[in-house]
C-alpha cells in the first residue's frame, strides 16, 4: 500500500508536534532545577511546597485544554469542520494526562501541608470533575464508529461540560460559605517573593509550550490515522 | 397534523401541544410494557432497604443519613428509568419514524423529557412513601417544600438524562456509557437538594435554603434550554 | 524559636518523578506511535523508487 501525501503531510505535524514537546521537556528539566535550587526553602511548608511550581501550571495547563475543547465543540455544532472535531479530542486527551499530574500532585500536595491527601475544597474538586468529564468524552468516541456521528455526541459532551464547571465551582462555593471549614494554611502566599513567581512563570510558560507540542504531536496522529482509512478505503 | 415541511412555522401553541403528543405516546407505550417503571420502582425500593441495614443504627441516626439517602436512590432509580426507556424505543424503530417527519427538534425533545419526567415522578411519588416509612422520617410541614425541590432537582438531572441516554443508546456499552456521562451532570442538583431536605427535614428557615433553590433554579433554565437547542445534534445526521 | 521547618522532602521527590512519570510516558507513547507509522511510510516509498 502506497503511503499518500496526506499522510505524510500528517506526520509532518505529527514530527512538529513531538520536536516542540522534547524542547518544552528540556524548559521542564530548567524548571525543576530552577524550583529545587534557585528558589526558597518556604519556612512553615518545607521542601514540599515546592510541588507547586508543578501542580498550578499543570492546573492551568489541564484547564487551557478542557476549555479549548468546550470551545472547539461548539465551533464545530456551528461549522462543521472536521478540523475542530480532531483538535477537541486532542485536547482532550492531553487533557486527561495533565490531569493525572494534577490528580496525583495535589494530594501529594497536600498531606504533608494539610494533614488529609482529598479535600473538597473549589481547587480539588474542580480538578476531579474535569478529569471525569474528560474520561466521559474520550470513552463515548471510543464507544461511537461514525466519524460524524462521533463528532456531533463529543462536541454535545464538550459543551454540556464546559457549562457544568461553573455550577460545580457554585456549589463548593456555596457549600463553603454555609460551612465554614477550619482554617487551613494557603499553600500560595498572597505575595511571592520575585524568586518564586518567576520560577512559577516560567513553569507556566513550560507546561503550555508542553500542552502545545503534545496536542500538535496527537492532531498529527489522528490526522495521519484517518489519511490511512482513506487509502485503505480508496485502494 | 401538519402537511407541509416547513417546521419552522409552528406556534407556541402548537409547539407545546407537539411536545405533549409525543410525551402521551410514550408514556402509553410505557404504560403498555411497564418495563422501565417496573424495574425502576422495584430497584428504589431495594435500595431503601439496602441503606437501611447498610448503616449502623447507633453511630448515624436515620435522620442525619436520611436525606443523602432519598437523593442517592433517586438518582440511580432515574438512571435506570432513563435507560430501559430509551432501550424500549430503540428497540421498537419508533424513533425512526417521528424523525422522518417535519417535527421540530426542540418539540420531540421537550416529548421526550416530560415523558422521563412521568417516568422519573412516578418512581419518586412512590419512593417518598417508603422512604417515610422506613427511615421514620416526620413529613409534617416540610411536604410541599419536599415536593418542589424533588420537582427543581428532577427536571435538572432529567433534561441532561434524556439528550444523553438519546445518545448512549446509539453506542456500544449503553448501559454502561449513561452513567458515565451523566452521574457528574448530576452532582450540583444532588448537593443542592441534599441540602435543601436536610434543612426542609430539621425545619429551618427559608433564608437557608434560598441560595441552594437558586442554585438548583439555574441549573434547570441553563440546562433546559441548551439540551433542548443542541438535541437536533444527536438525532439528525 | 522560630517553629521547624517540616522535614517533608519525601513528598516533593514523590510528586516531582510521577509528574515526570507521568508526562514522559505520554510522550514516548506518540513518539513510538509516530516512529512506527514514518517507518511504514519510508519502507513503501523505497519500494515505489
Amino acid at each position: 500500500m502506497i503511503a499518500s501525501s496526506a499522510e505524510t503531510q500528517a506526520l509532518r505535524v505529527a514530527r512538529r508536534g513531538i520536536w516542540i514537546s522534547a524542547v518544552a521537556f528540556l524548559g521542564l528539566a530548567a524548571v525543576v532545577v530552577l524550583a529545587l535550587a534557585f528558589t526558597p526553602v518556604e519556612a512553615r511548608q518545607g521542601l514540599a511546597q515546592k510541588i507547586f511550581y508543578l501542580h498550578v501550571p499543570a492546573a492551568w495547563a489541564a484547564l487551557l485544554a478542557f476549555s479549548l475543547v468546550g470551545i472547539t465543540s461548539a465551533l464545530y455544532l456551528w461549522l462543521k469542520d472536521p478540523r475542530l472535531d480532531r483538535f477537541a479530542a486532542a485536547s482532550a486527551e492531553v487533557g486527561v494526562v495533565f490531569s493525572a499530574v494534577m490528580l496525583t500532585t495535589g494530594p501529594i500536595w497536600a498531606k504533608p501541608i494539610w494533614g488529609t491527601w482529598w479535600t473538597w475544597d473549589a481547587r480539588l474538586t474542580l480538578t476531579l470533575f474535569v478529569f471525569f468529564l474528560f474520561i466521559g468524552y474520550l470513552a463515548l468516541r471510543a464507544a461511537v464508529h461514525d466519524t460524524a456521528e462521533r463528532a456531533r455526541f463529543s462536541a454535545v459532551v464538550g459543551i454540556l461540560g464546559m457549562l457544568l464547571v461553573p455550577f460545580v465551582h457554585l456549589s463548593v462555593y456555596l457549600f463553603r460559605t454555609l460551612h465554614p471549614q477550619p482554617i487551613v494554611l494557603k499553600p500560595s502566599a498572597p505575595s511571592l517573593p520575585a524568586e518564586m513567581l518567576t520560577t512559577l512563570l516560567v513553569s507556566t510558560l513550560v507546561f503550555t509550550v508542553l500542552y502545545v507540542g503534545l496536542v500538535t504531536a496527537r492532531y498529527g496522529l489522528a490526522l495521519a490515522d484517518e489519511a490511512r482509512e482513506e487509502a485503505r478505503d480508496a485502494a | 397534523m401538519h402537511s407541509s415541511r416547513d417546521t419552522t412555522g409552528y406556534s407556541v401553541r402548537s409547539f407545546f401541544q407537539l411536545a405533549l403528543v409525543i410525551a402521551a405516546k410514550d408514556v402509553r407505550a410505557e404504560l403498555r410494557s411497564r418495563t422501565a417503571l417496573q424495574s425502576a420502582l422495584v430497584f428504589a425500593a431495594l435500595v431503601l432497604v439496602v441503606f437501611n441495614f447498610a448503616r449502623d443504627p447507633t453511630a448515624l441516626s436515620a435522620t442525619e443519613l436520611a436525606p443523602s439517602v432519598l437523593w442517592v436512590t433517586f438518582a440511580l432509580a432515574a438512571m435506570v428509568a432513563l435507560n430501559r426507556a430509551f432501550m424500549v424505543e430503540r428497540e421498537n424503530a419508533a424513533m425512526d419514524g417521528l424523525l422522518l417527519a417535519p417535527i421540530p427538534r426542540e418539540a420531540l425533545f421537550l416529548g421526550k423529557l416530560l415523558a422521563n419526567l412521568a417516568f422519573v415522578g412516578t418512581v419518586e411519588a412512590v419512593t417518598i412513601p417508603l422512604f417515610v416509612l422506613f427511615f421514620n422520617v416526620n413529613l409534617g410541614r416540610a411536604l410541599p417544600g419536599l415536593l418542589s425541590v424533588t420537582a427543581l432537582a428532577t427536571l435538572g438531572f432529567v433534561a441532561v438524562g434524556t439528550i444523553f441516554s438519546a445518545m448512549a443508546v446509539r453506542t456500544r456499552f449503553a448501559e454502561l456509557m449513561l452513567p458515565v456521562l451523566l452521574l457528574p451532570f448530576m452532582v450540583p442538583p444532588l448537593i443542592a437538594a441534599v441540602q435543601v431536605t436536610s434543612r426542609l427535614l430539621a425545619n429551618r428557615p427559608l433564608s437557608e435554603m434560598w441560595g441552594w433553590l437558586r442554585l438548583l433554579a439555574l441549573y434547570d433554565i441553563v440546562f433546559v434550554t441548551l439540551c433542548m437547542m443542541i438535541f437536533s445534534a444527536v438525532v439528525d445526521e | 524559636m522560630p517553629p521547624e521547618t517540616p522535614q517533608n522532602g519525601e513528598y516533593l521527590v514523590a510528586a516531582y518523578v510521577i509528574t515526570a512519570v507521568i508526562l514522559l510516558a505520554y510522550w514516548l507513547r506518540l513518539w513510538s506511535r509516530v516512529k512506527i507509522l514514518i517507518g511504514g511510510e519510508k519502507h513503501e516509498r523505497g519500494r515505489r523508487t
